[in-house]
């Protein structure tokens, strides 16, 4: 077993590590080795099955990215300051960072682990505790570097700041970063965090691992866009721990990846907390995009939002498992879990589950899902004003994705992602 | 509210013991091996095919292992320590009297208004004197033989159309589709046999209390129910009276089969013995019930009011095969005390434009624990398939449970699913507006929860909603306040 897990395993720790840090790393080895790739027969790998990935050789790969190579990957307009990952390593000559404010602290895990190791050390491993979960593990014992961002109590960062992630190499290459980022009391801050690959036609992996801690009244908008390269497969486990009034709001673009897994486990630790998670996927040829939420409800007076959209073609496939679990207890709960589905083709599939779990009384829960296709009328109302079929069929597609898209915190982004998603339904057999 | 003579026959319908006067004392050793298969056939006097399909399905048992995947609690149980065959019991191993019967029982026979005798026949009291069934029973045998629908007991069919039971025995519930239905193929001890011919309109609801030589076949029951093409069926299965039972697990197989046109209705009210107040004794309800809708235009229709049993593990299920076939599961489920049910539906769309509709209410009072578990897929053959689900729960006290977890998948672009799922609890609103127009609390609370479960209390034949009704209010008693 572990023969196939080699390659994610990774090197051993550098020589002069701190024993904790070698300690931890041992301990998500010998984990990711015990638990091995998950079978069908377990219950969150129901519809996806992982061992494609393993049959796969991929390289470590270098972070070297030319500089005329990144200037395609970005997004114009975008008023950011940028972090740039290379192959899940930081790569500073890509950056561009101003000057940080007061108690605001933006760097690469790999360097702070080797020049201030007690910085990073509270908060390294410390949400991401699921004993069952086998990438989160591999990341851990493999990956090397990402991204930490440590925001001081009341520290707010002036302009959002932007991470980039590129695959990039001419064999598959395997990026396993892990980012920390850390809000202190009252601290606000608003990431992009993009996924992309420089080779469309390779199959590289990612598999992020996020760690998020939001301290008391802490705020942090995220915005997740996942654009790797057509083959690759993308891999993304968020861990998000919430305290008292804090508020997280999440937005997940899925685009790209021939299989792409997202997971999100949240929970609350103190009351009055606000979660607010919605998603926009396009599954077409041959793609699986597969989404796994999880929000712990672990005490009384939070809230949850979950609103996922799909949108299905060709031969895509979508997978949609979320959970909203109520502890006892977590009285006056408010959590509402949707998906709605566009199945546009007959080749497309979508398995959903939207799980609730409630153990208090006094609370305010629900879950939808629908999956449906363009409704014929509107197609019509269209089509009698002299629009093509084509066309109307697509621009149905882009008011359904639009409720999704419109909530991006920038004109730039809404524009980029508008015109993404315009591409590919341009290039989706729609009939 | 008193009860109507039908709602009396219907309570007095179930598996009681003592119910008739030829009792064979006859009963196996604990144990299971294929001996014990062979001695079941045998003593049933069965055909050569049958001891084949029973041996299949028993070495077929050996090969699997105890589903863990429900949301339930219950320590391992053991097979060998079952007797897998017991003919009925004799009248005097059950009390002499309703002395001696739990007097929480007889208050809630009371309640029902349940007339002393058929309370005593409930209680597996020995009684001598059986009120009229058997004539009653034997004039709705001469209408149904007219009508040419057979309703006879498993057993019988065996010897009396052995065709038939060939053809579709087993045909919806295979012996290899789970742990306990596999366990049923191999040891069922009886069941009821329905056919009804092509055309054909069952001139009455059919209910296992009119089956007069059907007794105590409760442990390992099997039923099945094939309806011809055009014809129609509604079925009633169980009994709103509680009842005392010495098998604490009960495996049942259900299968149900309808041809073009026709349609099944098959309502259940379940109300076991859910043990005391720890949750010792109860029974354990693992049940398996599948109807296949073969037929074009054909339907099946699942109605259950789940308030009985520690555990109950239940998932009537329809395969909508047939073009335009259309299958519809409701139910309520009550969970109280340290009840656990695990339940819901599949419903399978294989054919064209098929439909279907999903309606549970759950209630978790106490520490009940309650999961609904659904399916719903759409296949790549099933053009214009059309899914709505809708689960809701309602939570009284803070120590309950329900969970929620529907399974959708969709391989069709032309289907139309919704599910929607919500959760809460009575509201202090509703309440107090019942207590302004001078309703009791516990009047208010019956009020609302049966408002809550109406959409499945309208799916049930007249007598049986009623009763429903009360049942639900006496099992809520004292659940709030």
């Amino acid at each position: 077993m572990s023969g196939e897990l080699a390659t994610w395993l990774g090197a051993a720790t550098p020589n002069g590590s701190p024993a904790w840090l070698e300690a931890w790393r041992t301990s998500a080895r010998e984990r990711a080795t015990a638990l091995g790739v998950p079978g069908s027969k377990q219950e969150a790998w129901r519809y996806t099955n992982p061992r494609r990935l393993f049959e796969q050789a991929f390289d470590e790969g270098a972070a070297v990215l030319a500089a005329e190579a990144l200037a395609p990957l970005l997004v114009e307009g975008l008023e950011a300051d940028r972090v740039v990952l290379v192959n899940g390593r930081y790569a500073p000559e890509h950056g561009r960072l101003g000057a940080l404010p007061e108690g605001v602290r933006i760097d690469s895990l790999a360097r702070l682990l080797a020049e201030d190791p007690e910085a990073v050390r509270p908060h390294l491993g410390a949400l991401a505790d699921d004993p069952a979960a086998l990438f989160p593990a591999l990341n851990a014992a493999g990956g090397a570097d990402g991204l930490v961002v440590l925001l001081a109590p009341g520290a707010r960062l002036e302009r959002p700041l932007e991470l980039l992630h590129v695959t990039t190499g001419e064999r598959p290459t395997l990026a396993q970063p892990r980012h920390l980022i850390v809000l202190g009391e009252g601290a606000e801050a608003r990431l992009v965090e993009r996924y992309v690959g420089a080779e469309p036609s390779i199959a590289h992996a990612t598999n992020a691992v996020l760690e998020i801690d939001l301290a008391a009244e802490a705020r942090l908008d995220h915005e997740r866009i996942q654009h790797d390269s057509a083959e690759s497969f993308h891999l993304s486990t968020l861990y998000l721990h919430q305290q008292a009034r804090s508020r997280y709001q999440g937005l997940n673009i899925g685009l790209g990846g021939r299989w792409a897994r997202t997971d999100i486990n949240t929970r609350f630790a103190g009351p009055g907390a606000e979660c607010v998670l919605h998603g926009l996927y396009l599954s077409g040829d041959g793609q699986l995009i597969d989404y796994h939420l999880d929000v712990d409800h672990a005490v009384p007076d939070c809230t949850s939002v979950e609103l996922f959209k799909g949108i299905l073609y060709g031969q895509g496939r979508a997978v949609f498992d979320g959970r909203v679990f109520v502890a006892q207890d977590a009285q006056r709960t408010d959590a509402a879990m949707s998906n709605r589905n566009l199945m546009l083709s007959e080749r497309a599939e979508i398995d959903t589950k939207p799980q609730l779990e409630i153990n208090a009384d006094d609370v305010k829960c629900s879950h939808g899902t629908t999956v449906g296709q363009i409704d014929p009328q509107m197609l019509f109302y269209l089509r009698a004003r002299g629009i093509p079929e084509a066309s109307a069929r697509r621009m149905l597609c882009l008011g359904f994705a639009e409720e999704i898209i419109g909530r991006l915190g920038d004109e730039a982004l809404r524009a980029e992602i508008a015109a993404l998603v315009g591409d590919r339904l341009e290039a989706a057999p729609l009939d | 509210m008193t009860s109507t003579p039908a709602v009396e026959d219907i309570v007095g319908s179930e598996y009681e013991h003592g119910f008739t006067t030829e009792i064979e004392s006859d009963t196996l050793p604990p144990g299971l091996d294929e001996d014990v298969v062979r001695a079941i056939s045998a003593r049933k006097g069965e055909p050569e095919f049958m001891t084949e399909w029973r041996l299949k399905a028993y070495r077929h048992w050996l090969t699997m292992t105890p589903p863990n995947w429900a949301d339930v609690d219950h320590p391992p149980i053991d097979f060998q320590a079952i007797s897998y065959y017991s003919a009925p019991k004799r009248p005097e191993d059950g009390p002499k009297s309703l002395d001696e019967v739990d007097p929480a029982l007889l208050e809630t026979y009371e309640k029902l208004g349940i007339p002393i005798e058929e309370q005593k026949a409930l209680a597996g009291v020995a009684v001598d004197a059986v009120f009229d069934s058997v004539s009653v029973a034997t004039t709705f045998r001469e209408t149904l033989a007219e009508a040419g629908v057979i309703f006879c007991s498993i057993s019988e069919a065996v010897h009396a159309y052995p065709e038939l039971v060939k053809q579709y025995l087993g045909s919806v519930v295979p012996h290899t589709d789970n742990y306990f239905a596999c366990l049923n193929a191999a040891v069922f001890s009886d069941g009821t046999f329905v056919y009804i011919p092509e055309g054909v309109r069952c001139p009455m609801e059919l209910s296992t209390y009119f089956r007069i030589n059907a007794r105590n076949t409760g442990q390992f029951e099997r039923t099945l129910i094939v309806a011809e093409a055009g014809s129609y069926v509604s079925y009633l299965e169980g009994c709103t009276a509680p009842q005392r039972d010495e098998n604490q697990l009960h495996a049942a197989v259900v299968e149900l089969i309808a041809l073009d046109d026709a349609e099944i209705k098959y309502s259940t009210v379940q109300n076991w013995y859910p043990g005391d107040a720890q949750g010792r004794g109860g029974i354990y309800n693992f049940v398996t019930k599948r109807g296949d809708c073969r037929g074009a235009r054909s339907k099946i229709s699942w109605t259950q009011v789940e308030t009985g049993s520690a555990i109950t593990w239940k998932y009537p299920s329809c395969l909508l095969r047939g073009e335009d076939a259309v299958g519809e599961f409701y139910s309520v489920a009550v969970t109280k005390g340290r009840q656990q049910a695990d339940t819901g539906t599949k419903m399978i769309h294989i054919g064209p434009n098929t439909r279907s509709t999903i309606v549970s209410k759950g209630i978790s009072a106490g520490e009940g624990r309650q999961t609904y578990r659904g399916l719903v897929r759409i296949g790549q053959r099933a053009a214009n398939a059309r899914n709505h689900t809708q689960c809701d729960s309602l939570l009284i006290g803070d120590r309950c449970t329900a969970n929620t977890v529907p399974y959708i998948e969709v391989k069709h672009p032309s289907a139309n699913m919704e599910h929607e799922a919500t959760t809460s609890k009575i509201s202090d609103d509703q309440l107090f507006y019942c207590r302004a127009r001078g309703l009791s609390e516990e009047d208010a609370v019956s009020m609302i929860v049966n408002g809550f479960c109406k959409e499945v209390f309208n799916e049930l034949p007249m007598e049986f909603a009623v009763e429903a009704q009360k049942l639900l209010s006496i099992s809520l008693e004292g659940a709030v306040g």
